[in-house]
Order: structure tokens, then sequence, then C-alpha cells
């Protein structure tokens, strides 16, 4: 195993897989704009060799990666303290679910997800958890005051509840009859369904509702219509027949070396 | 924003008078016009425009192609949908992955033509994503072409038709993989290919370098697997209810009974009692 692979692995580093459904932007986007180059040689030239400086840990907060704050937290002179998080196995909090605070000035409350931080085990409950920050405070005026919800471990800070009697519930992933895998409360046997707001992306709330840009994308019904027909041919000759190109020539022998 | 044509527009002013709406249109009657004499004799005896019917190909835009449509210069963002998957292109015939292909390639250069324009303006280029997800579909569509022509050929002659490639070694002994070319010489006959090339090692100076060379990148690997011990037992200090069947799915490799029983593993911290 390569260092480099085993550094990445360490720092969990790479946009968790619920960050990426939210932001629906293809991989190879996302891991070119994830790095930042420190330092890069110039290119073309006999006396350098071709080497560069990329940061590869990344930090994660609160912020999504795809705001400005986080490519100040990630800027190539910015260090931060090694974050370790806990390997979670089947991850089971998504947007939209209600959940029982286990800790802090609000434990026992229980409220709705909103956001959900995979890359740190971090979820955030809609207005509770708060901490209150003034803003716009000027000597002529006090400042008003909002609060900000602060994240909360998912593995002991809040537990899913049972839909069939409100209380917090220790959950399972099982698979039903027909093959779906599903939460299942351990104490009720109740299954819970993962909300609709799980769904939700940048571009749509659901992929039903989601409108095509007129210009630019291709309809579902060109999209799913077959046209292929098998026949005794490469890609080429298939093409040249189409077009009416006959070859004529006949190639010389040449060595692959 | 105001997008500045004159640097492109500036090289083919002269020839722009010449445009005209259909680009098919304008091709075959410039070739009409350069025609022998007696060929186009037999051209125009029918009638000018029947010898070959112009198809229409829609909306001509000219050198404006290589532009998005004014609409999306002065937005945030352009919303489109996602790249073509493998499957999707697979039931597709070869004519339509053709036309694709070139509908792909002219988004591209389109794309990659206002990214620079709006550099050159310092402005920020709306969805960047945009250029990726057509890279992605191109690189689609090959893989699906490669995989016919694949299939004819291990069908037709028993090989894949795949430029072939070769493992050998450099002047240091050290194996690498190379792609190899196409040659009209046998390659008995091109000693100056192999004397550029130099592959092989006979020297015996060589064994004592590879064998520092060995010992480096075993020791990189045995301070990565240290490396990754001591962020196990750093784990084990700070979760003490951790779920050890998920840490063994991250870290295969790390002896979990053996760490968790390391001093470092333990925490500073005491048991509630009761």
């Amino acid at each position: 195993m390569r260092f480099s692979q085993v550094l990445s692995k360490i720092t969990k580093e790479g946009i968790g897989e619920l960050t990426k459904k939210q932001a629906n932007l293809p991989e190879s986007y996302v891991r070119r704009t994830l790095q930042s180059v420190e330092w890069r040689n110039p290119r073309g030239y006999p006396q350098y060799m071709p080497k560069q400086i990329v940061k590869k840990k990344t930090y994660y907060n609160v912020e999504k990666p795809w705001t400005a704050q986080f490519q100040q937290n990630n800027a190539p002179n910015v260090r931060h303290r090694k974050v370790f998080v806990e390997p979670v196995l089947n991850w089971s909090f998504f947007v939209g679910d209600r959940v029982e605070i286990l800790t802090g000035p609000d434990k026992g409350k229980q409220g709705t997800i909103c956001e959900v931080i995979e890359e740190r085990n971090w979820v955030l409950v809609e207005g509770l958890n708060l901490k209150l920050k003034s803003m716009g405070k000027t000597k002529n005026y006090p400042g008003s005051v909002i609060g900000v919800e602060q994240p909360l471990l998912i593995n002991h800070e809040v537990s899913l509840v049972d839909p069939a009697d409100l209380q917090s519930t220790q959950i399972e992933w099982r698979y039903t009859e027909e093959g779906e895998k599903v939460r299942v409360s351990t104490r009720t046997g109740r299954i819970i369904p993962v909300p609709i707001g799980a769904e939700a992306t940048h571009d749509y709330k659901t992929k039903g509702t989601y409108v095509e840009n007129k210009e630019k994308d291709t309809t579902d019904k060109d999209l799913t219509e077959i046209t292929f027909k098998p026949t005794l041919s490469t890609f080429e000759m298939d093409v040249m027949k189409a077009e009416g190109i006959v070859e004529t020539r006949t190639p010389s022998k040449t060595y692959w070396y | 924003m105001i997008i500045k044509f004159s640097r492109i527009l500036g090289v083919v002013r002269n020839q722009l008078s010449g445009i005209r709406p259909s680009v098919r249109g304008y091709a075959v009657e410039t070739l009409a016009g350069s025609l022998p004499s007696a060929e186009r004799k037999t051209s125009s005896g029918v009638s000018a425009t029947t010898t070959k019917p112009t198809k229409d190909l829609g909306p001509a835009k000219g050198l404006l192609a290589f532009f998005d449509s004014k609409d999306n210069w002065e937005v945030n963002e352009v919303r489109v949908g996602r790249s073509w998957r493998k499957d999707e292109l697979r039931i597709k015939s070869n004519s339509d992955l053709h036309k694709l292909w070139y509908v792909l390639l002219k988004e591209r250069n389109m794309l990659l033509t206002m990214l620079d324009e709006f550099n050159a303006n310092v402005e920020s280029f709306p969805s960047p994503e945009r250029i990726d997800k057509v890279h992605e579909s191109m690189v689609n569509l090959e893989e699906v072409v490669r995989e016919r022509n694949k299939a004819y050929y291990l069908l037709e002659t028993g090989e894949t038709g795949e430029r072939p490639g070769q493992l050998a070694l450099n002047l240091l002994g050290m194996q690498f993989f190379f792609k190899t070319a196409e040659h009209v010489v046998p390659p008995k006959h091109n000693n100056h290919w192999f004397k550029t090339r130099r592959l092989g090692c006979d020297r015996r100076e060589v064994a004592q370098f590879r064998l520092y060379h060995n010992e480096k990148i075993w020791l990189e690997k045995l301070r990565a697997r240290r490396k990754l011990t001591r962020h196990v037992m750093k784990l084990y200090q700070k979760f003490p209810n951790i779920d050890e069947e998920a840490l063994q799915a991250e870290f295969p490799e790390v002896n979990l009974e053996k760490v968790k029983r390391f001093k470092g593993a333990q925490g500073h911290y005491l048991f509630k009692s009761g």
C-alpha cells in the first residue's frame, strides 16, 4: 500500500457519500476542486522536476465543501488539529428524521434533522442545541441575537425516534421480504421509513420534480429509445457503411514494439 | 459582462461576408465553384440546387456556436442534467453514438471557449462542472465503442484489437510498462529504436542501488503501518465504546486485539459506577 493512500485513509479524506449526493456534482469535479495545490514547479523546463505540493488533508466543518468559508478553512497556509472520526458501518441519520437529543441543555427534546455532516459524524437539529450569537452590533445599535444550531455526534448525542410510540430507540438495518433494506426499531420492530427530504439535492427536491433544461437536456423519451441493432462489424465499419465510404486500399504489414 | 468578439473575429473578419445561413450549403457551393469546368457543366445542366440536396442542420450560428446562448452569460448558475451513463449509451446505434460524439464535442468546445472568455474578463464562469459532465460522457461513449470493437475482433481474430502494452526493464533494472507503437520496420532491422530506448539492465553496480531502493520502499511501508496502528490506538482512547466491526472494516490490516491493550489506548477517564 502506498504511503499517500494510507494518509488519505487516516484523515478520511474524500467527501462523504451523502454530501456527494446532495451536491449532485460529477466525481472528477469534486476531486479537482477539493485538492489545493500549494506549490507546482514550472513545467516544460529541463531544470525542474515535475513536482508539486498538494495539501491532502481536508478539514471538514459544518460548512459545505462548495462554500467560500470551506475554501478559507482549507487555504494552503491554514493548519488544523487532527480530527478523529469514529468509523460507522451503516449511516442511519438523514435530513428530515425525527430525533431525540441525549445530552446538553436540550436533553430529552425531539426535533427534525436539518443538516447532515457525514465527514464528522455530525447532525444539526432544527431549532435545538442552539448557541446564541449577536449580529450587527454597533455603537448605537445593541445588535440582534440569533441562535445557531450546534452539531451533535450521531454515536451518543442523538437517537432516532420510533414513530409507533414517539420514544427514542436503537435501530437495526434489516431486509423486507421484497429485498428492500429498511431501518427497524429494535424495541417495537416497527419500520422507520427514510424521509423524502433525504432525496433532495442542490438541483431538485425530489427526482420527479426536476425541471429539465429545455435547451441542453436530453428528454427521457430520447434517452430510453433502443436503436442498437447488433451486426457483425466494428463501429468504424458501420459508420463508413452509413456514410457511403468505401475503403479499397489494403494496409501493409506493420510491427508493434 | 461584455464578451469581446474582436479577438476571434479579427482573424476572419474578411471571410465573414461569405458565410451563409446553412453551413452545409456553404460548403457545397464553394466546392461547386472550385470544381473543373467540365464537371460544373454536367451539374449545371440539370439545376444548381437539385444536384445535391442540402440538409437542414437546424439553426446555423456560424462562429457563435463557440459561445453559449446569450441568456447564460450573466447568470450565476446554469442548471443542467447529469452525464450519459454507459448503460444508456449501450442501447444506442453506432450512427447515434457518432452523432452524439459531435454534439458533445461542440458542447465542450463551447464551454472551454466560454471559460477562457470569462477568465480573460476576470469573471467567474457559471457552473464549471458542466465541463466535467461532458468529459465524463465522452469517456463513457469511447468506452462503449471500444467494447463493441473488442467484441468484433475477439470473435473474428481472437485478439482484442487494442493497442498492445509491454513490460520491460529500464537501465536501473526496474520494471515499467509502456504502450507499444506501430512501426513499418521490423524490430531486428530497427537498431536505432533499441539504442535510443536503452531497455534492459546488465550492470552489476545496479544491484547495490536496487538493494537500497527496496529497503526504502520497505521502510516506507513499515512507517505507514505504524502510523495506522497509532491512529487506531488513538481512536480506542477517544471512543471507549467504539464499534469494532466498523473499525476492522475500515482498517483490515490492523490487529485490534493487540492494539487495544496498548497503554496509549486506555484513556484518561473514569467509568461512572452504578
